[in-house]
């Protein structure tokens, strides 16, 4: 039995809205996207989840790392010792260890690639003001080290004389679709998290950064012993990178297993894959 | 001489004003309309400290920051639980109530009949600073000090995480930091300095009065802010410069004082209307509004 990072249990989430009615008082309607959920992550190992739209993927990752609250359950993170995610904001959450990235990217336009990178630095220590006036000497050694962390990380990965460290020092509006969800992937190794949950890393990015993309999900695995949860569309991705899949339907899981086990799923081809 | 003395120490205060502002309104985003108030309460710290506590000049400057700086955190942890516009309105609500109290606690503040004959500031008990040239003087390294620290924050880690806020509160949030910490910590600091203006300007015209801080001089700052630019260092100082030399602009043409005072709004209210349509960074500004 492997190890768990991360156990959720019992998860249960609606959405309340309000209807206009013709009488005058308004109806409350209840729409349950999450149902009793359970499901676990392995430590160490890519976990893919799939279903179809607004079947609560991405609310399950908001509610994991706090943006959004839960009615009823518990989450919990294992990073040595347990911790209850459910209640938590999403900086504490953070730096408990876990981290995300977003569908739709949410890079820092303004700042430079390289800032980018550094600001999701673990250490924060030079950013408090009184640190950043009264010891600079310290807060330029702390620079100097993150400013090669991240030098490494890119090289790690697309080798010297890339793109990405050629250009350093460009704002990061000027970037790609696909470059700026690299560059979201790339400043996770900068917070040195130990579970990370990928929104669609793949999607609407060009195919050719596919391959950066498998050699990131599997550098975080393998060298930088992270665990990595993410929601997925393409099958054939996630054939590719993933161990384990969970399937999600009608606000539970309702497969689990590896990847091609799961695809072969009869209730997953009828309800999800349709075919 | 003594006039352009005069012209350039009123610069210099604006500068440490829209040099203060500049952090809370332009890196971390937040409009504070209740800066002419941490000003104010900066300038009648320092008529209590001079006159009441016969404190000298670092002392009394001090404590003028401290004390604002300290009722800027206060504010700032209650205010800056609200999101955007309700944010404005705290301070919007703040600023109205310290003019209010300055305008009606005569006991304490003389009300409208105001502060006169605060004395001049000694430096370590030696030195009177007093006359146009040490005004001048005194005024010129404060305000280039208050440019370095503010330098430094910009550029420092703390800034670039402020501009990542501005960015995407969202993302940052998603790497650990504590966005209401950051906008704290933005927001005393600049209500600190703001403190050091108002002690320049109640012992350098030896008179102060609640008008001089009221809501027209928040909006005042605010206009110097957005005109001159936000994000770097050299755009407030090139609003500051402009907002306090463009009315003396307009004597030198001829214009009547009473024409002149009602001019002076209009122009500023186009310029900002030009540059909200042609030129959103300001003059020399890194952000867009």
């Amino acid at each position: 039995m492997a190890e768990t990072i991360l156990h959720i249990e019992n998860l249960s989430k609606a959405f309340v809205r309000s209807i206009k009615t013709a009488r005058k008082k308004d109806a409350i309607e209840k729409i349950s996207l999450l149902n009793h959920l359970d499901l676990t992550v392995e430590k160490g190992k890519i976990t893919a989840l799939i279903g179809g739209n607004g079947s609560g993927k991405t609310t399950l990752f908001n509610i994991i790392n706090g943006f959004l609250d839960a009615d009823q359950g518990s989450i919990k993170f294992i990073n040595g010792r347990i911790h209850e995610l459910l209640g938590k904001k999403p900086d504490t959450i953070a730096r408990l260890g876990l981290g995300r990235s977003f569908q739709d990217n949410h890079i820092f336009d303004e700042l430079s690639i390289l800032e980018n990178m550094l600001v999701a630095g673990k250490e924060t220590f030079g950013e408090t003001p009184f640190v950043s006036l009264f010891s600079p000497g310290r807060n330029r050694k702390i620079e100097k080290q993150k400013t090669e962390r991240a030098k490494t990380i890119i090289e790690n990965i697309f080798g010297s004389g890339n793109y990405f460290w050629q250009h350093k020092a460009e704002k990061a509006k000027n970037l790609s679709h696909g470059q700026r969800r690299i560059l979201g992937l790339l400043r996770i190794f900068m917070a040195d998290f130990k579970l990370v949950l990928l929104d669609e890393p793949t999607t609407g990015v060009n195919p050719e950064f596919f391959q950066s993309i498998t050699d990131i999900l599997n550098r975080m695995v393998n060298e930088n012993k992270m665990s990595v949860f993410l929601i997925e569309h393409n099958m054939g991705f996630v054939k590719q990178v993933a161990h384990n899949c969970h399937f999600i339907h009608d606000g539970c899981i309702r497969a689990s297993g590896t990847p091609a086990e799961v695809i072969d799923n009869p209730l997953v081809r009828n309800t999800y894959l349709g075919f | 001489m003594n006039y352009l003395l005069h012209i350039l120490i009123m610069v210099n205060i604006y500068i440490i004003l829209t040099v203060s502002a500049n952090l809370i309104v332009g890196l971390a985003n937040l409009l504070s309309l209740g800066q002419a108030a941490f000003y104010g309460i900066g300038a009648y710290i320092t008529a209590w400290a001079l006159m009441t506590l016969g404190l000298t000049l670092f002392p009394a400057l001090l404590l003028s920051i401290l004390i604002t700086a300290s009722i800027g955190f206060i504010i700032g942890i209650i205010s800056l639980r609200l999101k955007d516009d309700y944010f404005i309105l705290a301070t919007l609500g703040f600023q109205i109530i310290i003019y209010t109290v300055l305008y009606n606690w005569i006991s304490v503040t003389r009300g409208p009949y105001g502060i006169p004959g605060i004395p001049s500031p000694k430096l370590f008990g030696l030195v009177e600073i007093d006359g146009i040239l040490p005004f001048f003087l005194l005024s010129s390294i404060l305000a280039i000090a208050v440019i370095v620290i503010f330098r430094n924050l910009i550029y420092s880690p703390f800034g670039r995480a402020l501009k990542a806020m501005r960015d995407d509160s969202i993302a940052l949030l998603s790497l650990g930091r504590n966005i209401t910490k950051l906008k704290t910590q933005a927001f005393t600091i600049a209500s600190g300095f703001s403190a050091v203006s108002g002690f320049l300007f109640a012992a350098y015209i030896t008179y102060i009065d609640p008008t001089s801080f009221n809501l027209d001089e928040a909006i005042f700052i605010i206009s110097a802010v957005m005109i001159g630019g936000t994000g770097n260092i050299k755009g407030p100082l090139i609003g500051a410069a402009f907002v306090v030399i463009l009315p003396e602009m307009l004597r030198f043409v001829g214009m009547p004082d009473n024409i002149a005072a009602n001019m002076r709004m209009i122009i500023y209210g186009l310029i900002l209307i030009v540059l909200m349509m042609f030129r959103r960074q300001g003059l020399a500004g890194d952000y867009k509004f």
